[in-house]
């Protein structure tokens, strides 16, 4: 998301529901049939910075403990629930640079003062296999995660963000993640991508029944697109629950993802005009 | 480039007749740069007489083959995600219809302002064909186990060969797919690439491109045409064979019914394509009489060496038979020693220049996006690269990508779509 239009979205966020008061003229969703899914999506949201906090505050107990083997291994798990809200958590850029940025984000990379996160903490513990200096970054992110938490409290779910949000997902895997430069140092970009997934099935899941009133064929291959991606990628489970690293992910499995999510992009990125919202 | 097609050419048509004047130019510059007398402004789009030009798309060859080279081209290989042959008809059949568009033209509407457009909108709400041809070849990973293809094959399509002077990086070659853009413009090329990829997300996936340009050279009725330059300063294509002959294509390019080949492959090609750097800078050291001799052409004219004024003329080797004017290795002589027993590995080129960005070095990192046609790619392309290894000119140049692939026949009419005799084979 570019920051113009998240300030552009910052803006409409008081606008709130009154968006869908000129929208909806020839969809046959009608704009209050909204109101539950995007309150149920709230819910989801709330219960996975619940959990994203929690899983912050014990991975950067580890760090500043020292304990690299414990840190690497919460690593990934923690930001699950970061990776399912990310439409959402984005929309915060201050509080999204903090959290997740890349060190190609910083025109230091690595060595880059404001270079801080998860990914300056991945760098520590992948590359230099030591949680040295990390305290300060540990201290920050928990703090940035506890202020993300805070702050999607208070914020009214607009609904072109959240049902936009579904396609933003596929789009940032298209972009920017397939190739696995997302978890550079860990490897771990499969739990991500499973993550990303997830959140956008969600919001798929939550307008399913709105859906399907207006094109049930586009549901129909949504889904099956989804089934497709799910499928591929719980090939690369392991037997914790967790996944193999991007290196093992095949040649064949990584373009079968690539245009599903394609495939994903092209279609979700109609589903706000198709319920009627600007 | 469109300049040269402006209306206004008559003054610069006295501009180039003044070319010898050694200050002519500068002085018409200059006055020009002074006084912008038809109060054109800065971001006025450039003017094109052609951009209307058009390229038809039906016929029993794919058009951009002996279809006379526009300014810009590019050739994108993809992988195909189709999973089954169904899918991979579907492909096929969106394919054509999106060419049979793009190639012609025409409106292009967005009724609900609420959903993404349907194209890029890039050449406007009326897409222009600015003379288009959009060429479609496969490459020999399309006969793999997924479509049972095994036995339709074409007999000579195989994965691309290392040479010994080939440095290959495995991102720029070979592909499933490849499709060949070649328009007045480089927009108009990009605007068909952009809207064959968001018509086949779950078809395609883009592995690599490379676009590249032929400088177009002024317009002086009278004489004959003149092949274009590569960036090495050359001409590049004299000798090639008559792409106007159809008889000579028939037996140069195109695939024939009753060949040795595969019934459904009468009508295609075998196209090779090569993405080759030159170390210009190093070039541009070499002395003048070096470069001609590793060319085996005079570098103003593109005459030969063993006499001639033009391009044209034809070099006699039988009268040099110890490389005294043409040196054995020079590349013209080495790639068409002009013997009969060499007549057969004839084939039709058709590349451009291209022109990516700077090397880790700081060099310059451009070559040619070399593609050729051949209806027999042992004799055509490969016979030719094994004669041309251990040129000098290796010294010089470095091919890092590229692939073979098999362009397929032609959609015949309304009904017809691209593929159809394979896939129906």
């Amino acid at each position: 998301m570019t920051v113009q239009f998240r300030r552009h979205f910052l803006t409409t966020l008081v606008a709130g529901f009154a968006v869908l008061h000129v929208a909806g003229a020839q969809a046959a969703v009608s704009p209050l049939e909204l109101v539950g899914p995007i309150s149920d999506y709230k819910i989801y949201v709330a219960e996975n910075v619940r959990k994203l906090a929690a899983d912050t505050r014990a991975f950067t107990a580890a760090v500043k403990a020292g304990d690299v083997e414990k840190a690497k291994k919460l690593y990934a798990p923690t930001r699950t629930s970061y990776e399912r809200i990310e439409p959402v958590a984005e929309l915060f850029n201050d509080l999204d640079k903090a959290i997740d940025s890349r060190a190609d984000d910083h025109e230091k990379a690595e060595k880059d003062p404001d270079f801080g996160g998860f990914h300056r903490i991945e760098h520590g513990l992948w590359v230099h296999k030591s949680t040295k200096g990390l305290n300060p970054v540990a201290d920050k992110l928990l703090a940035d995660v506890l202020e993300l938490q805070k702050r999607l409290a208070a914020l009214t779910f607009p609904p072109e963000k959240v049902v936009g949000g579904a396609a933003v997902l596929m789009e940032e895997v298209a972009a920017t993640k397939i190739s696995g430069e997302e978890n550079r140092y860990s490897h771990t970009d499969l739990w991500d991508f499973q993550s990303n997934f997830e959140g956008a099935y969600k919001i798929v899941e939550l307008l399913r029944p709105l859906v399907v009133k207006e094109n049930k064929a586009f549901s129909d291959k949504a889904e099956a697109n989804f089934k497709v991606v799910f499928d591929t990628l719980a090939k690369y489970r392991t037997a914790d629950g967790g996944f193999e690293t991007y290196s093992k992910l095949s040649e064949r499995d990584r373009k079968l993802l690539a245009g599903r999510v394609n495939t994903l992009a092209e279609d979700l990125s109609k589903l706000r005009g198709m319920l009627g919202l600007n | 480039m469109d300049k040269l097609n402006e209306p206004v050419s008559p003054h610069r048509r006295r501009m180039l007749g003044a070319a010898g004047a050694a200050f002519a130019g500068l002085a018409a510059t200059s006055t020009r740069a002074a006084a912008p007398d038809n109060g054109a402004q800065v971001t006025d789009a450039p003017q094109s007489t052609h951009t209307q030009d058009r390229v038809p798309f039906l016929g029993r060859h794919q058009a951009g083959i002996v279809t006379p080279r526009p300014t810009a081209g590019m050739i994108a290989s993809f992988y195909v995600l189709a999973e089954n042959r169904a899918d991979l008809e579907r492909l096929f059949r969106t394919l054509t219809e999106r060419i049979a568009f793009l190639t012609q033209g025409g409106p292009q509407t967005d009724p609900d302002p609420r959903l993404p457009p349907a194209g890029s909108g890039i050449l406007g709400p009326v897409v222009q064909p600015d003379a288009l041809t959009v060429t479609v070849s496969v490459g020999a990973s399309l006969f793999d186990e997924r479509f049972g293809l095994a036995k339709k094959k074409p007999l000579r399509l195989a994965q691309m060969q290392r040479h010994p002077n080939d440095a290959l990086d495995a991102s720029l070659c070979h592909g499933d797919l490849s499709i060949q853009f070649c328009a007045n413009t480089a927009d108009t090329n990009i605007h068909a690439l952009r809207d064959i990829i968001k018509n086949t997300p779950d078809l395609l996936v883009l592995h690599w491109k490379q676009e590249g340009t032929v400088p177009p050279i002024p317009a002086v009725p009278g004489k004959p045409a003149e092949s274009a330059r590569n960036f090495l300063g050359f001409r590049d294509g004299s000798a090639n064979p008559d792409s106007a002959d159809g008889a000579l294509m028939d037996r140069i390019v195109w695939v024939q019914p009753g060949s040795d080949e595969p019934a459904w492959a009468a009508g295609g090609s075998y196209q090779a394509v090569r993405i080759i750097r030159n170390f210009v800078e190093r070039w541009d050291r070499t002395p003048l009489q070096e470069q001609e001799a590793i060319m085996g052409r005079l570098k103003p004219t593109g005459a030969p060496m063993d006499g001639g004024k033009t391009e044209h003329d034809v070099p006699d080797y039988t009268k040099d038979p110890e490389g005294k004017a043409t040196p054995m290795d020079a590349h013209i002589r080495l790639a068409n020693p002009r013997t009969k027993a060499t007549d057969k590995n004839l084939m039709l080129r058709r590349p451009f220049n291209y022109s990516n960005g700077v090397t880790k070095s700081g060099q310059l990192e451009m070559g040619l996006l070399f593609i050729c046609y051949q209806a027999n790619l042992e004799n055509g392309f490969i016979a030719v690269q094994k004669r041309l290894d251990g040129e000098p000119l290796e010294e010089y140049i470095k091919p890092i990508g590229g692939g073979f692939f098999f362009t397929l026949p032609g959609v015949r009419d309304e009904r017809d779509w691209l593929g159809r005799s394979l896939m129906s084979a």
